[in-house]
């Protein structure tokens, strides 16, 4: 019998704290399907992603409701279309991208990843082409996600592929106008780019995978916020950190473990490989579902202000190592995210002035992903978001840990308007810039920052 | 089978088998609790010499005079090994909401019809708050959306919210053992790393 309080307990992280299986992302390897000719090229792609993901909706369903966990995304994240695309001009790659499309409404799943280059050591004319046809990409299409690997530890950062994002957000923000340039949050930019990472925008089937692969992703915000209040409330003495620390990797044990039975289950139910499980403690905009208001329950009140960098990196610290425990499947950012515009609490401590671009970046340094989902103002110079890309990447290329750069300039509008995305992307207090526009000679100078020594790390 | 109930005290346990091992007795399995500051205890006891039912709680009483004990004896007539229930897969039900007359008799009643049997149930009311939480097989050729569905039919009608999840959703969340999948689903897995 299992004991009646740790059903509860259970039943109360999902109904009352939000947890849930943010994501089941099918990977699925496209290489069987390049041919110089486009027509020939798209019927393969429609074919082979029918073939693995056209039961993946019905058995999310099964399993959902036989564990009474919600699966809230189904996604695709498919491999990187700068190679299997190679050859293609600029219409054959804007036709992959619609049939990515088009397939991923077929089979009923929101996402659809991949659209993707890696070029942090060199570019491609084909890669060189897919960046420049993001702006149409991400504006006409509605499910496509796009990332570009511009830098990693082993080979350093392209800043030529950096120059040309610059401009590339500017013109698909342009292009996405009346949304508040929402296209640019199709579109993340990495350093150390992971391959089995299950979140959008940034899912790809990286090289080293199999050809159907199962990856999950788990949330829960407020299951650990609601962890750690309980723990402040309720224990005899004042909790330490490291008492906060332990609650917290016992919390990320149990939600792991949702994460993983349920992507076995998915797996061997389609007949296809189970992959990795991601716990990265992904906002959305509802109160009780933030990574902010993790940070408070730690006693950080004004969040931006000072021991927020702290407090993050023993969440982040924390998650990681309950994850570790719980499974050896682990893998993709695993980490907290710290998406402004997903998430309530960062958003308000954006409007109050505590939260500024400096800080994020300080911030970035001891958790998953990097500057993600931060609105700008719109008339930002592209030299100065390349430049913005160029610190953020620095960070992960340097500390040989993943980056990563999802920011939206928004036309017309200055800093401290409201940006507003919707839905799941929430919306947020457009920051400034701190010192903009005089990077413009820096990043003009192209080429490669060189890789890190990886000796004398201190 | 002997089952011995009392007002809780400490040494009741000791007590009892005491006497079953006066008598020779050995247990093959026990069960006990305590619930709302009463003691219930049930045992399969073997006795390799016969021991009349009179004898059984003559001791039982004897030993335990200061406990004020009930005690029944119920003799397992040899038949086959194991009860007939049917078959199927185990499922945790949750209820939870409002107090009201009749609710596990209802919830019973359901899941007799539809053939599922129930192994194991703990049910209690704080205050007007009820909470119930049922191990249950359910047939393979039931979905839990069905019984689900009709749970929940049950539970609008008196403020109750129902649940029904698949055991292994609580063995991974609560034991750091492996993730366990089905017998049928673990093959699949099997033959695909084969391949």
């Amino acid at each position: 019998m299992h004991r009646t309080e740790d059903v509860l307990a259970t039943l109360s992280m999902i109904r009352q704290h939000k947890l849930d299986v943010r994501t089941v992302t099918m990977g699925i390897d496209l290489a069987p399907c390049a041919s110089p000719d486009v027509a020939v090229l798209c019927d393969r792609i429609r074919a082979r992603l029918i073939h693995y993901a056209g039961r993946l909706r019905a058995v999310c369903r099964e399993v959902e409701a036989r564990y009474g966990i919600p699966i809230v995304n189904r996604r695709i994240a498919v491999s990187p279309i700068g190679r299997i695309a190679a050859g293609q001009k600029a219409e054959g790659l804007l036709a992959v991208a619609r049939t990515l499309d088009a397939v991923a409404a077929e089979v009923e799943v929101d996402l659809v990843g991949g659209f993707t280059a890696l070029v942090q050591k060199g570019w491609t004319d084909s890669e060189r082409r897919l960046i420049a046809a993001l702006p149409e990409v991400l504006s006409t299409t509605k499910r496509v996600c796009s990332s570009v690997n511009v830098g990693t530890t082993a080979a350093g950062i392209n800043m030529d592929a950096v120059a040309a994002l610059g401009h590339v957000l500017k013109e698909t923000a342009e292009l996405t106008r009346d949304h508040d340039g929402f296209g640019c949050a199709k579109l993340v930019i990495f350093g150390n780019a992971p391959n089995d990472n299950p979140f959008m925008a940034g899912a790809f089937h990286g090289a080293g995978e199999t050809d159907c692969v199962i990856n999950i992703g788990v949330s829960g915000p407020g299951v650990v916020k609601a962890a750690v209040e309980d723990l402040v409330a309720h224990a005899p003495t004042r909790p330490t950190l490291g008492d906060i620390a332990e609650e917290i990797k016992s919390t990320a044990f149990r939600v792991t473990r949702v994460g993983e039975l349920i992507g076995r289950e998915v797996a061997a139910r389609l007949g296809v490989a189970f992959g990795i499980v991601d716990l990265s403690l992904a906002p959305t905009p509802q109160i009780g579902d933030s990574v902010g208001e993790i940070l408070q329950a730690m006693g950080v009140s004004r969040l931006g202000g000072p021991g927020s960098t702290a407090a993050l990196a023993l969440l982040n610290d924390a998650v990681k190592k309950g994850g570790s425990f719980a499974s050896s499947s682990v893998g993709g950012l695993s980490g907290a995210f710290v998406a402004v515009s997903e998430d309530a609490a960062l958003a308000r401590a954006v409007e109050v002035g505590d939260l500024t671009l400096a800080k994020l970046e300080a911030m970035t340094a001891v958790c998953s992903v990097g500057l993600d989902m931060i609105a700008v103002p719109g008339d930002t110079d592209a030299e100065t978001l390349s430049a913005l890309i160029a610190d953020e990447v620095a960070i992960g290329v340097i500390n040989h840990k993943t980056t990563a750069v999802r920011v939206i300039p928004v036309p017309g509008k200055k800093a401290g308007e409201r940006a507003v995305f919707g839905g799941l992307f929430g919306e947020m207090d457009i920051l400034a810039i701190h010192a903009a526009g005089g990077s413009a000679e820096f990043v003009r100078h192209g080429g490669r920052i060189p890789a890190p020594l990886s000796s004398l790390r201190n | 089978m002997i089952s011995v109930t009392a007002a809780d005290r400490v040494g009741i346990v000791y007590s009892v088998t005491g006497a079953l091992l006066d008598l020779g007795g050995n247990v093959l399995e026990l069960s006990q609790t305590v619930m709302r500051g009463y003691f219930t205890i049930i045992l399969e006891v073997d006795f390799p010499a016969p021991k009349t039912r009179d004898q059984i709680v003559e001791a039982i009483h004897e030993r335990g005079k200061r406990f004020e004990l009930q005690v029944q004896v119920t003799e397992i007539k040899p038949g086959p090994a194991e009860p007939q229930t049917p078959a199927g897969e185990r499922f945790i039900l949750t209820v939870l909401g409002d107090d009201s007359p009749g609710i596990v008799h209802s919830i019973a009643g359901s899941l007799a019809a539809h053939g599922a049997n129930i192994v194991d149930l703990h049910a209690r009311v704080d205050g007007t708050r009820f909470s119930l939480v049922m191990e249950a097989l359910i047939p393979h050729d039931l979905t839990p959306a069905a019984i689900r569905s009709e749970l929940e039919r049950y539970g609008r009608a008196h403020k109750l919210e129902a649940f029904v999840q698949h055991e292994n959703i609580f063995a991974a969340t609560t034991e750091p053992s492996p993730v366990r999948l089905s017998a049928a689903l673990r093959s699949q897995g099997d033959s695909l790393a084969s391949h």
